[in-house]
């Protein structure tokens, strides 16, 4: 989708960026006539002769358009060229080498680019003097610093990749890293920054060619509207002749590059539907699919033969899986067993390239996939909770604690204000945190802290049923096992029914009523914890079992 | 401490770029070829004898070796002294400080809605990423992005002054008015010029709205907030826009640099009575001091809106309001 | 017998934006030849910064880190490039640590390349074959081609290559599936027995490292809280940092 897009957008701008060149290369043999001639009459309307008239002293505006290119291409693209290897030189070199080259370098980016662009360029530009080199000095000199910083910026992120530490800890000097690794990391980045380059120097050179700082004797499309403004074509019909022109022949060029530069950036930056392109493997397993007769009973999950797909791969296959109240069912699996697809599905929060291609998940007895996105609103956090991974970043960094537990409480609920208040301190209680914690915002908690806070806005709506992907992910050891205690310890005190997605089958083995354990998409046993680790029957599950290290402590040590 | 530290470093930064700014303006005649006099008088100085020229260059003290020079400079700039202008006879300061209201009410009003109609088309445009509606606002962004301003503003005087007469297009009040009439004359003539600004700093606000509100969309809190079964309003404004707009408002610098370029052609379409106007009346007449003066003061306003922006951050983003500071995140432009 | 690595009083401090932060605080640790030493901790305790201070990729600001008795500090840059041709840092992340546009053979031939040692081919099919890879079925494939734990292998084949005499890894096994950990631990060990490398092992895992390690370093708060022989830590912690680590390793791991 996006991948056709960009390249759409990148097609659309190369064609017309070659056509571009080849007219202004062509010029001399495409443009009518001389364009120092005086050929017609000054200010004569189009004719068959003149298609677009001419102008004050009777030049055809038409060849005065086609060689305008020439300068306008020109001055671009070289001004662009030497702001781009100016910037990238200096950017990479300030970026490796860090310390006080890089600050100083990098006050002197700051300074250029704190400074007006225009205005500087006219300063520098009028006490220059007119011509085309130094309007190409003038750009330059002032649009190189966003390159050097935003290449800075890429060698200062390179740097920090593992791939390049690790040849530093290898003993790699800077001048087998930086040529060999850095700059082929950062290289596909300098086309794209030459390529805005290039449209900034193209407009930059057209604005101040229009404030009559352009070289007089080499017209560009600037120069040509600098002479409407100055004769007042666009007051009279020859706007449309006059002014136009010039005017489409500028934004066409600028924006060819500008559909380039966007081509590029998109193709650095894939859309969600791009990257959970992750297949799992086909292992055919299915004769042996277990799993457990779909019951109508009133458990808060049924998964019932759920298939979902990503386009043609398919990421869960006829699953099959129910949480009875009360009851912490531990899904287990290798990461793209599907397991996280299956969390996804049940709360209805599948990304938008997953499909359901078969098979229901039932919460609190309503089919999901058939739900319209209000129902499902009314459903999630109501119904069903759902504690997300990464519970480092999993809250809203500009809002108090308060205000979005607050705010899981109202969404299905009206409350007054003080029993707002009073259910928040309530749920951080019930998480273990004081209740004082709800006017802090989360970076001033530590990574166990937030993930309570989590805990407890699943809970605010008081959901039957909890989904929690992987709730130990980035925590601390000491902190991994309060936290299952904590979701072990709810779900008896409030009959919630735990689905814990997990891919490390010791940490959820002592919770767990029962485990089920996924591989490739489909699920290949179930059964109750401590049989499931004692006697597993499929030989996938015998692995995990037994591959997994297990802490053996001489008695002395228990307690 | 580590605050005030940083503090400090902020306040570095802001006067080496104004003393950078400012050496850069003192130099520039003497990088320039030729004599500083000849670009003081213009194409004048044919007209003078030689030793006219020595009176001259004494009377403006350029006798005088490079470091006094600097010197004298800046003790001139601190008592407000900027040069005369040629082609006004008066103080530059005082040239200056008439223009300088029109320029700032056009930026002011042309920032305010670029600010807003940017981030919010980048926030439309992002949440649904690849759809037919973002498509169309990117490609509609980037071909208005492209047109340069002075264009677009000689455009809207041709459709909406000369064919349709909807509005004045030239000038900034009405010559004979006063009381209610007087403001609707500016209101009127505020218009088309405001607008064209608009339009012609719309791009890079957008595109950086655009990015910010991607990454954000991408984010975990983004995915609770949603499990929380609240409206997809209140998380696109309430959580996805209130963070996309933290490093929106930090790259305000870009904008506002692009607003005051875009002020000077624009001004000098519609022949309004800003700063720069005034610039392009200086470099046709070759008046040097008012050129000089005006860059600094242009200069001295960007970084304003800058340390404006900066001050006013921590209103934005708690997590650089309690605690040690967070660098803000910047999105590629 | 001169150890391998040895830190006496080794500290490094962050500076940010935050200030300065404390990273490591006199830290004392050897490694024998041939022995596996498990460095454990918390997040945050500062056990990665030992790492990579040992490698160079942080500057210590006091302490001195001594490979065969030699400290670093008081070499020429060239015997200290020479010196740290004997040890290797095996990264967390497979995913990240190897270059993502370079073949195998190009990969671990790297450290090669870097010191300017012969025999590439032979020495880049030795070290694949050390950590099981066919050579003849790995050495033109990228690494986006191989799954998790067979990236791992190539790491150490990496490491391998320049024959060290230690190998610093850090969480080798964090990334990979929980099948897979106790495969890589059984290689590390095996090059420990076949080859003699000695392993400083870095893990938040107290089983895996009981698993493995003939002694434990744990660290807290850039600090060494207690060091011993792996049993006779596990059994009878001394300090009450190190018996809330093994609560929890036993809490999480199910063992009664």
């Amino acid at each position: 989708m996006t991948g056709t897009r960009s390249r759409r957008f990148a097609t659309a701008g190369g064609v017309t960026l070659v056509l571009l060149i080849t007219v202004a290369l062509a010029a001399p043999l495409l443009a009518p006539y001389d364009p120092s001639a005086r050929v017609g009459t000054p200010f004569a309307s189009p004719s068959g002769a003149h298609p677009l008239g001419t102008n004050d002293i009777g030049q055809d505006l038409l060849t005065t358009l086609i060689f305008g290119a020439r300068i306008s291409l020109l001055v671009g693209i070289v001004a662009a060229l030497a702001a781009t290897l100016v910037g990238t030189s200096i950017g990479v070199v300030a970026g490796y080498a860090r310390g006080w080259v890089d600050a100083a370098v990098m006050r002197l980016v700051d300074v250029v680019l704190a400074l007006p662009v225009l205005p500087l360029t006219i300063v520098i530009g009028v006490f220059l003097g007119p011509g085309l080199s130094t309007q190409i000095l003038v750009i330059a000199s002032v649009i190189w610093a966003g390159t050097a910083r935003e290449l800075r910026a890429q060698v200062l992120s390179v740097r920090e990749h593992d791939h390049i530490q690790a040849l530093w800890a290898m003993g790699g000097r800077a001048g087998h890293v930086l040529p060999r690794h850095v700059l082929p990391a950062v290289a596909p980045l300098v086309v794209p920054q030459f390529v805005l380059a290039t449209k900034t120097a193209i407009l930059l050179e057209a604005s101040l060619a229009f404030l009559g700082l352009g070289d007089i004797t080499a017209k560009s499309w600037g120069t040509m509207l600098s002479l409407a403004q100055a004769r007042s074509a666009f007051l009279t019909d020859a706007w449309l002749w006059w002014v136009v022109p010039p005017g489409v022949a500028i934004a066409v060029t600028v924006l060819s590059f500008a559909l380039l530069a966007y081509a590029f950036e998109e193709r650095a930056r894939p859309s969600l539907a791009d990257r959970f392109g992750g297949s799992p493997g086909t292992a055919d397993l299915r004769s042996a699919v277990p799993g457990e007769p779909p019951t109508s009973g009133g458990d808060p999950l049924v998964i019932d033969e759920l298939t979902v797909a990503y386009r043609d791969a398919v990421a869960v296959d006829r699953m099959r899986l129910r949480v009875a109240p009360a009851e912490l069912v531990a899904l287990v699996g290798q990461s793209g067993s599907g397991k996280s697809t299956v969390a996804a599905a049940s709360t209805g929060l599948l990304p938008a390239a997953a499909r359901i291609t078969g098979g229901r998940v039932l919460v609190c007895g309503q089919d999901v996939a058939a739900l319209g996105p209000e129902q499902l609103r009314s459903l999630r956090g109501d119904r069903v909770g759902l504690i997300p991974q990464e519970a480092m970043s999993a809250l809203d960094p500009v809002r108090t604690i308060g205000d979005q537990i607050a705010e899981a409480v109202t969404a299905h609920r009206r409350m007054g204000r003080a029993a707002v208040r009073a259910r928040v301190g309530e749920l951080l209680s019930v998480v273990s945190l004081h209740p004082d914690r709800a006017r802090d915002y989360p970076h001033q908690l530590s990574g166990g802290m937030r993930q309570r806070v989590v805990i407890a806005i699943a809970l605010a709506a008081g959901p039957e049923l909890l989904i929690a992907d992987e709730p130990t992910s980035g925590l601390d050891v000491l902190v991994q096992a309060e936290v299952l205690d904590l979701l072990d310890g709810l779900r008896r005190r409030l009959r919630l029914a735990i689905l814990v997605v997990s891919h490390d089958l010791p940490v959820v083995e002592r919770i767990a009523d029962r485990i089920a354990v996924m591989h490739a998409g489909q699920l290949v046993e179930i059964g109750p914890a401590g049989r499931i680790r004692a006697e597993p029957d499929h030989p996938y599950t015998r692995r995990l079992v037994e591959a997994t290290p297990r802490l053996r402590l001489p008695e002395a040590a228990s307690r | 401490m580590s605050r005030l530290r940083r503090a400090l470093g902020r306040a570095g930064q802001y006067v080496l770029v104004l003393v950078a700014a400012t050496t850069l303006n003192f130099l520039l005649p003497h990088l320039a070829p030729g004599d500083p006099v000849t670009y003081r008088y213009g194409g004048q100085t044919a007209a003078l004898t030689p030793e006219q020229l020595d009176e001259v260059r004494a009377s403006y003290g350029l006798d005088a070796g490079l470091p006094e020079q600097y010197w004298s400079f800046w003790a001139g700039l601190v008592r407000g002294d900027l040069g005369v202008s040629i082609g006004y006879s008066r103080p530059v300061l005082a040239v200056l400080a008439e223009r300088l209201p029109w320029t700032l009410a056009l930026v002011g009003v042309a920032t305010l809605l670029a600010f807003g109609l940017g981030t919010l088309l980048g926030a439309v445009a992002a949440w649904r990423r690849g759809s037919r509606r973002d498509v169309g606002i990117v490609t509609g962004v980037l071909a208005l992005d492209a047109m340069p301003g002075f264009w677009v503003g000689m455009l809207l005087i041709s459709v909406f002054s000369v064919e349709l007469g909807w509005f004045p297009s030239y000038g900034a009040a009405a010559i004979t008015a006063d009381g209610a009439a007087e403001w609707v004359g500016v209101a009127q003539r505020m218009v088309l010029p405001v607008a064209t600004l608009t339009l012609a700093s719309l791009g890079s606000i957008f595109l950086l709205a655009r990015a910010s509100m991607t990454s954000v969309l991408d984010e975990a809190f983004i995915r609770l907030a949603r499990s929380k079964g609240i409206s997809e309003r209140r998380l696109a404004v309430r959580h996805a826009l209130r963070n996309a707009l933290l490093p929106v408002y930090t790259n305000l610098t870009l904008a506002v640099g692009t607003l005051v370029s875009g002020a000077v052609v624009v001004e000098t379409v519609f022949a309004y009575p800003g700063i720069g106007r005034m610039i392009y009346e200086a470099v046709i007449a070759r008046d040097y001091p008012l050129l000089q003066g005006a860059f600094l003061l242009v200069t001295v306003g960007v970084l304003a809106a800058n340390l404006l922006a900066d001050l006013t951050y921590p209103l934005l983003d708690p997590r650089v309001r309690r605690s040690e500071a967070v660098e803000a995140r910047e999105p590629a432009r | 017998m001169t150890p391998v690595l040895a830190l006496r009083g080794l500290s490094v401090t962050f500076r940010g934006a935050g200030g300065r932060v404390p990273a490591l605080v006199d830290v004392d640790l050897e490694v024998a030849a041939g022995e596996m030493v498990g460095l454990v901790g918390g997040s945050g305790a500062g056990k990665s910064t030992v790492a990579r201070a040992i490698a160079g990729l942080e500057r210590p600001d006091s302490g001195t880190i001594a490979l065969d008795g030699a400290d670093l500090a008081t070499l020429s840059r060239r015997q200290q490039r020479d010196r740290r041709r004997q040890l290797h840092l095996v990264f967390q992340d497979p995913y990240t640590a190897l270059p993502p546009a370079m073949r195998v053979r190009r990969i671990v031939a790297e450290p090669l390349v870097i010191h300017g040692l012969a025999e590439r081919d032979r020495r880049v099919h030795d070290a694949l074959a050390a950590v099981h890879l066919p050579p003849e079925r790995y050495l033109s494939r990228y690494p986006h081609q191989l799954s998790g734990g067979e990236r791992q292998r190539v790491a150490f084949a990496r490491a391998l290559v320049t024959e060290p005499r230690l190998v610093l890894a850090d969480e080798p096994t964090q990334m990979l599936d929980a099948s897979l950990r106790a495969e890589l631990v059984d290689l590390m060990e095996e090059l420990r027995s076949g080859r003699g490398v000695a392993v400083l092992h870095i893990t938040h895992d107290l089983a895996l490292a009981q698993r493995s390690c003939d002694r434990l370093v744990v660290l807290r708060g850039g600090r060494v809280v207690e060091q011993g022989p792996t049993h006779a830590v596990l059994a009878r912690p001394a300090h009450p940092y190190t018996r809330a680590l093994i609560d929890a390793a036993r809490r999480l791991h199910h063992t009664a």
